[in-house]
């Protein structure tokens, strides 16, 4: 499939592209000291590519995971709360409660997306049908963001409430390597597990019914998919925030090039939301006047028109 | 020669009393019963879907162990929901059904048999409700399982395809698989049945050769109906 | 000299209105706060804002705590009665004329821009405190500084969260002059990580303003490259001070030129 090959290329020239502009203040520091040069693509450039990377090859391979399991292409890790408890869990390990270890951060994420998923299992039940999935992930992640603004306002540090924006919108700038390993590795490793879940993800477009039918046991698959999706993510937002859309646009396309198989999507969605991320880091710095836009906001401009265009055409495919 | 099916311990708390099945050859083996009598769930119960404590061995092999390629061998469940939860192709859907690595002609076999070629390509969103019964059907024969379980296969079918069904059921039985299907057409069940199964409040009440048990009592007392001059009768 | 007339000026303006130095004193403002803990005699505070009192905010702290807490506006020190309010640059306007009509001087300190307004100030609070005396050695120690100050200085940037730094001629960039560091000229007043890697300075002058508590700020100054290790020089200084950057910092000066070696 012409896919198989134009997705790789995409997603190296993507992530070259991320790494080398800007170009001239990169040519020129290579003249002058190529050692110096090589430092700051390796010390600066590097963590964020790579962050960019991983961070949304992870949100499309979560998204994809999601979808399937729910039988829903609207649940995604940011409409079902996951990314916004995470986010919440990070900011109350660090802030209020002290721990800010990259361990203790993530440890604290992971909890936090574990309890937003396993409260709208509770809320929604695992067979939801849109509208109650929707209201309960979108219930949960207001609540989560509220109590995570809360949480930044009544911390012991008086900048914490200006980190609000990094928390909810995401940020990928100035991480070290270190940071970006502690993202990117549980992040790769749990898309991997999750590749590994492929047929029974897709066996359950017949219904959960036959799934188990065909020898699957759907209960521990449920909870695999949950826990896995709890985990990277979680991982990636103790990092660099909550970012959003990404994980709701990139299995939808993913979808449409696997012939709308959504365990087989798993792998294209994760390219495809790497792609989609490098790109928004590439058009967070176009930004003009040398401000910096929160990388959030730049998914959201992409991704909400996408995800009305999404809703009216689901509309009218139901009206057909 | 091994029995088709031999299941034991099959229950579903508040659903299914506990009861024990034996085919001993391919057969055609129609269920009838009023509305919660237990149908679904036996099929259920022998598909192990929620049922951990029964046995059920198909050709001598327990299907509890079976690996999920094998398993696919041994039976197929076809639910009464006809649900297909993501817009594939017809093709595509008939292939779920196949184990992994299985060549793609045996997908197209059960699309022919269910004539669906000109179809083949088609998402089966855009099918109408009948083309995507069959389609949910061409999954289930596709594999050539040793036992399939159908559950209301002639709904939402027309009146020519629910005759075409029965008779691609009965040739699938003559080519040694066993079939097992529940039903609400009496009449059907009479014409193709070679054993019927009669169900009410959770358990198995008759069972038996079709005509006898319609001539006999078990349906009159069962569905408060009899075979008059005139066809069927409320008693 | 200049600050000493100044200051006589001020007792003369006062010496008709109160010839009795003010009983009780209350501080809306940090930065005046500490100007009278190390001016005002001990009977003389009646309050001072919260902040005081807080360890991460001031080295003074400890000795706040004997006062009675303010939250920085009129309201929460008008039941106290006091004789004198002291506040810094401004809202000034409004409070002034609303502490006139209940009985109560206001001397408003405007901020400081350079190493002569911070005698300014420690001159104006003396002599509105009738304490003039208690204005001199904090003074002396101040000139002395600055004729010593040393004539090499090195290349350096003070760092804060997240990369904030001084500006060149801020008057924080003239504490450091007086300790033997240029501060270094940079756009918007802030360094990046970049920066610190390609052109790092020779010497670093890193805050731990609330360096135990956790923000993005203080994640920044955790990457390995706002560390300095490789090239800089990097020196610890205690940030509570850089907010103020009052007389309290002529400690801190003292203190640097003998790590530096100046």
């Amino acid at each position: 499939m012409k896919a198989r090959i134009l997705l790789p290329a995409l997603l190296l020239l993507l992530f070259a592209a991320s790494l080398l502009t800007p170009w001239s203040d990169f040519a020129q520091l290579w003249q002058q000291d190529q050692a110096l040069a090589l430092a700051v693509l390796q010390e600066l450039r590097l963590p964020r590519a790579s962050l960019a990377l991983t961070y949304g090859a992870m949100l499309g391979a979560a998204g994809a995971a999601i979808q399937a399991l729910f039988a829903n292409p609207l649940a995604s890790p940011d409409l079902t709360g996951t990314t916004s408890g995470a986010a919440l869990g990070a900011v109350v390990t660090a802030y209020l409660l002290g721990f800010a270890s990259p361990l203790a951060l993530s440890a604290g994420a992971v909890a936090g997306a574990l309890g937003a998923l396993l409260l709208l299992l509770a809320l929604a039940g695992p067979k939801a049908e849109t509208a109650t999935l929707l209201l309960a992930g979108l219930a949960i992640s207001a609540l989560a963001g509220a109590l995570t603004t809360l949480a930044l306002a009544l911390a012991p540090s008086p900048f914490a409430f200006y980190d609000a924006y990094d928390w909810l919108m995401g940020s990928l700038i100035d991480r070290s390597l270190s940071q970006a390993a502690f993202a990117g590795i549980p992040a790769l490793l749990t898309i991997m597990l999750l590749l590994r879940l492929r047929a029974p993800l897709d066996a359950l477009t017949l219904g959960e019914d036959v799934a188990i039918s065909f020898g699957y046991d759907v209960r521990r698959l449920r909870i695999e998919i949950v826990s896995l999706t709890a985990l990277g993510v979680g991982a990636c937002v103790a990092i660099c925030g909550a970012i959003g859309f990404i994980g709701l646009v990139a299995p939808i396309f993913a979808r449409r090039l696997t012939g709308g198989h959504p365990g087989r999507a798993i792998l294209p969605a994760a390219a495809l939301g790497g792609a989609l991320l490098l790109a928004a880091d590439l058009a967070v710095r176009a930004a003009p006047l040398g401000r910096t836009l929160p990388i959030g906001v730049v998914t959201a401009l992409l991704g909400a028109p996408f995800f009305l265009w999404l809703v009216a055409h689901m509309r009218w495919r139901f009206e057909r | 020669m091994t029995a088709p099916l031999a299941a034991t311990g099959l229950a579903l708390p508040g659903r299914l009393e506990p009861t024990d099945l034996l085919v001993d050859a391919p057969s055609l083996v129609c269920l009838v019963g009023p509305n919660g009598s237990g149908k679904t769930s036996l099929l259920h119960a022998l598909a192990g879907i929620g049922a951990p404590s029964s046995t059920v061995r198909i050709g001598g092999v327990d299907c509890g162990g079976a690996a999920p390629a094998e398993r696919r061998r041994l039976l197929a469940f076809l639910p009464a929901s006809r649900e297909a939860a993501w817009p594939v192709t017809v093709r595509d859907l008939v292939a779920l059904g196949l184990p992994a690595g299985a060549a793609a002609a045996e997908a197209d076999w059960a699309i022919a048999a269910l004539a669906l070629e000109e179809f083949a390509n088609r998402r089966i969103d855009q099918l109408s409700t009948g083309e995507r019964s069959r389609a949910l059907i061409a999954r289930a024969l596709a594999p050539k399982p040793r036992l399939l379980l159908l559950d209301e296969p002639v709904a939402n079918l027309d009146p020519l395809w629910q005759l075409r069904l029965m008779d691609l059921l009965k040739r699938t039985v003559a080519a040694g698989q066993t079939v097992l299907i529940a039903l609400h057409d009496l009449d059907l069940a009479a014409r193709y049945a070679d054993r019927l199964i009669v169900m009410n409040a959770r358990r198995i009440v008759a069972d038996g050769e079709p005509r006898a048990l319609i001539e006999g009592d078990a349906i009159r007392s069962v569905f408060g109906i009899q075979m008059g001059k005139d066809g069927w009768q409320p008693v | 000299m200049r600050a000493f007339a100044f200051a006589s000026a001020l007792s003369l303006a006062f010496a008709g209105a109160a010839d009795a130095a003010p009983r009780r004193v209350a501080s809306l403002n940090l930065c005046t706060d500490e100007l009278l803990l190390l001016l005002a005699a001990p009977e003389q505070i009646a309050s001072l804002t919260h902040l005081s009192q807080s360890e991460a905010e001031t080295p003074l702290w400890r000795q706040a705590r004997r006062y009675r807490k303010n939250d920085g506006s009129l309201v929460s020190v008008a039941p106290l009665k006091p004789d004198l309010i002291v506040t810094m640059g401004g809202g000034a306007r409004d409070r002034g004329r609303i502490a006139a009509r209940l009985g109560m001087r206001t001397l408003d300190v405007p901020y400081p821009q350079t190493i002569g307004d911070i005698e300014k100030a420690v001159a104006s609070v003396a002599a509105a405190l009738g304490r003039s005396t208690a204005a001199q050695p904090v003074l002396a120690r101040i000139a002395t500084l600055s004729a010593t100050a040393p004539k090499r200085s090195a290349d350096a940037v003070w760092l804060g969260g997240g990369g904030r730094s001084v500006g060149a001629g801020s008057l924080g960039a003239q504490w450091m002059a007086l300790a033997g560091l240029k501060q270094r000229r940079l756009t918007g007043d802030r360094i990046t990580l970049e920066q610190l890697l390609v052109r790092p300075p020779a010497v670093l002058l890193r805050s731990n303003y609330r360096a135990g508590q956790y923000s993005g700020e203080q994640r920044w100054l955790s990457h390995p490259l706002a560390k300095g290790a490789v090239r800089s020089r990097t020196v610890t200084t205690d940030g509570r001070l850089w907010t103020c950057m009052g007389p309290l910092l002529a400690g801190e000066v003292l203190r640097l030129r003998r790590e530096l070696g100046r």
